[in-house]
């Protein structure tokens, strides 16, 4: 769980925090990798809603180097599926992710994020 | 050219059929229209269809079909149902010559005698079926149904009002309803991981079904809880994605976490894309236009309540202070901290919900959600006076308890229009003079529906437990 796809739409929530709070930063992850049925037609239709950079430097956090810099602009079947492993087979299951503005820490335990605010972060 | 078909509908749900047929429609991207006469309320319907492939998607898919068959005539008398099949003599003459075939003849609402149910096979013998009749494996099947009134509640003696039927059916079949047996198969009592808020299968499949759900797309349950909609969803091949505020609900206890064993159990766990634990009025989503569809049970009170960040009474300016001088320097030995919550009210949360589906749900996307409501005071104008400029309101099925119900909502965004994300303050909420009939659903609920009883405020209205629970 917290596979790539989600880290990208993921920014920082809290009260005043408007800018720079997106990506998040990983520390301390611990990764496993699972296998996700691959659906060209999801991850082409996906893309346009994809940052890319933050998509290349948070794998690249990870120790994957395999996108390129640049979103190509002709999508074949070998990239889409490199995307595909990168954006759902990809799993963090422990650590935290860190807003490079506010330093919100939000744990990640089992999988499963935590995103609340504190009552002096809600609007 | 259109074909007429015979519909055979499980007898529940009826406010559900049509709103079904048309999504499993669309979602084929087909279109059928109701036979004059036809009624939704009784169990046999007749349509049309473009072509029979059409019939089977829907028998495929449709949660609340028996049986489809193509329809051979109807009649109020078997003068006028053999009168419409003589008439229908091109669609059947071409099994005369050697086709296998098996006859059943049944009832809705009774039971016919076998002498009477041999006498109308025989009825039928002007159409000269000259193959051989085959119980076990014929090469077609005709269904014959006479449809009686409901007689529940009276006292009759076995077969009485025999042959007094409101209308007799007769089709041949083309395939047998396969959604149906899904219910036994997403049956909570059989699954890994639920809670005492999981929606019964049936009903978290006909949600499914007004999702689209189907390979590829992605569906967000903004009040996950223990799953129960995620299931079917990923079974149709959707991607799904869930939050709660609570993320107890989404864990249970051990690993992995409750809502990926369940997944797991169904071989879904794949596409259970994350689960988040946030509040959706204070959510982390980078944009919106993100789903094809928002699908969700939001608590409504009775066994759970809908809760979001913040506290029901705003600190002293003196504790404020305090709290913000701990938060800065926390001692080491602190618990984790865990951020307070407060009531969230059932109609503020229902408006919410339609203007958090308009930034988040892709054009054309769909919202699915369950609102209950007290049956003698709901209006029309309750499920209106939520809507938002851009969102359309399609099908609105009622599931009847009594004195209070639940009705499955589907809303349509219609716009193209890229919306802002909604600040979810009292300010930016749809105003409206009207009073809906599941504004403090909790407290109507505890109170019995009586209007006569004492008012309750909301933070003790918990406290008066001995009223039936079936939520």
């Amino acid at each position: 769980m917290v596979r790539l796809i989600t880290h990208n739409l993921l920014a920082c929530h809290a009260r005043g925090c408007t800018s720079n709070n997106f990506p998040l930063r990983f520390s301390d992850a611990q990764i496993e990798t699972r296998k996700a049925d691959f659906n060209a037609d999801f991850i082409r239709a996906f893309m346009p809603k994809l940052e890319w950079s933050a998509l290349v430097d948070a794998a690249k956090q990870l120790g994957d180097t395999s996108l390129p810099l640049e979103a190509p602009d002709m999508l074949d079947e070998e990239f889409l599926k490199n995307l595909h492993r990168v954006l759902l087979e990809i799993h963090i299951e422990e650590g935290s992710m860190t807003c490079p503005n506010c330093n919100h820490r939000y744990p990640i335990s089992n999988g499963i994020p935590n995103m609340l605010l504190a009552e002096d972060e809600i609007a | 050219m259109s074909h007429q078909y015979l519909i055979v509908f499980a007898q529940a749900h009826n406010e559900f059929r049509l709103p079904e047929l048309s999504s499993v429609s669309e979602l084929h991207g087909f279109t059928y229209t109701l036979a004059d006469g036809s009624d939704p309320q009784r169990p046999f319907m007749v349509i049309h269809l473009a072509s029979e492939e059409h019939a089977r998607l829907l028998a495929r898919r449709c949660i609340l079909i028996k049986a489809i068959y193509q329809f051979y005539g109807q009649g109020s008398t078997y003068k006028e149902l053999h009168e419409a099949n003589r008439a229908n003599r091109a669609l059947w003459e071409s099994y005369i010559p050697k086709t296998s075939f098996k006859f059943i003849v049944t009832a809705y609402n009774h039971s016919i005698p076998q002498r009477r149910q041999r006498e109308v096979i025989e009825s039928f013998a002007y159409m000269d079926f000259l193959g051989k009749i085959d119980m076990n494996d014929p090469e077609i099947l005709l269904g014959c149904f006479e449809e009686y009134p409901d007689k529940h509640g009276t006292t009759r003696v076995k077969h009485e009002g025999d042959g007094s039927f409101l209308q007799v059916y007769f089709g041949k079949l083309i395939e047998e309803g396969s959604a149906r047996q899904l219910i036994g198969q997403f049956d909570v009592k059989k699954r890994v991981y639920y809670g005492n808020t999981s929606m019964e299968s049936e009903i978290s499949l006909l949600m499914t079904n007004q999702t689209l759900a189907a390979p590829g797309k992605l569906i967000y349950d903004p009040f996950m809880g223990t799953g129960s909609m995620a299931y079917p969803a990923a079974y149709f091949g959707a991607f799904v994605f869930g939050s709660d505020i609570d993320g107890r609900q989404m864990r249970g206890k051990g690993k992995p976490p409750g809502i990926i064993r369940a997944a797991k159990q169904y071989g879904v766990a794949a596409r259970i894309l994350d689960l988040c634990t946030f509040d959706v009025t204070q959510n982390p989503w980078r944009c919106g236009e993100l789903f094809d569809a928002i699908v969700t049970d939001p608590p409504y009170g009775v066994r759970a309540g809908a809760k979001r960040l913040g506290r029901k009474r705003e600190l002293s300016p003196e504790r404020r202070a305090k709290y913000l001088e701990h938060r800065k320097s926390p001692r080491p030995d602190d618990q984790p901290y865990i951020p307070p919550t407060k009531p969230y009210e059932l109609s503020a949360l229902a408006a919410d919900l339609v203007i958090l589906a308009r930034y988040l749900l892709k054009p054309g996307g769909r919202l699915v959600f369950f609102l209950p409501t007290v049956m003698d005071d709901y209006q029309e104008v309750d499920i209106n006076s939520m809507m938002c400029s851009g969102m359309e309101l399609i099908a609105n099925s009622l599931q009847d308890f009594g004195s209070w119900g639940r009705r499955l909502v589907t809303i349509r965004k219609t716009s193209t229009v890229k919306y802002p994300p909604p600040s979810f303050s009292p300010e930016e909420a749809v105003t409206s003079e009207h009073v809906p009939a599941h504004k403090d659903f909790r407290e109507k609920y505890f109170r019995g529906f009586r209007t006569d009883a004492p008012h309750d405020n909301y933070e003790t209205a918990g406290s008066v437990p001995h009223y039936p629970i079936h939520d």
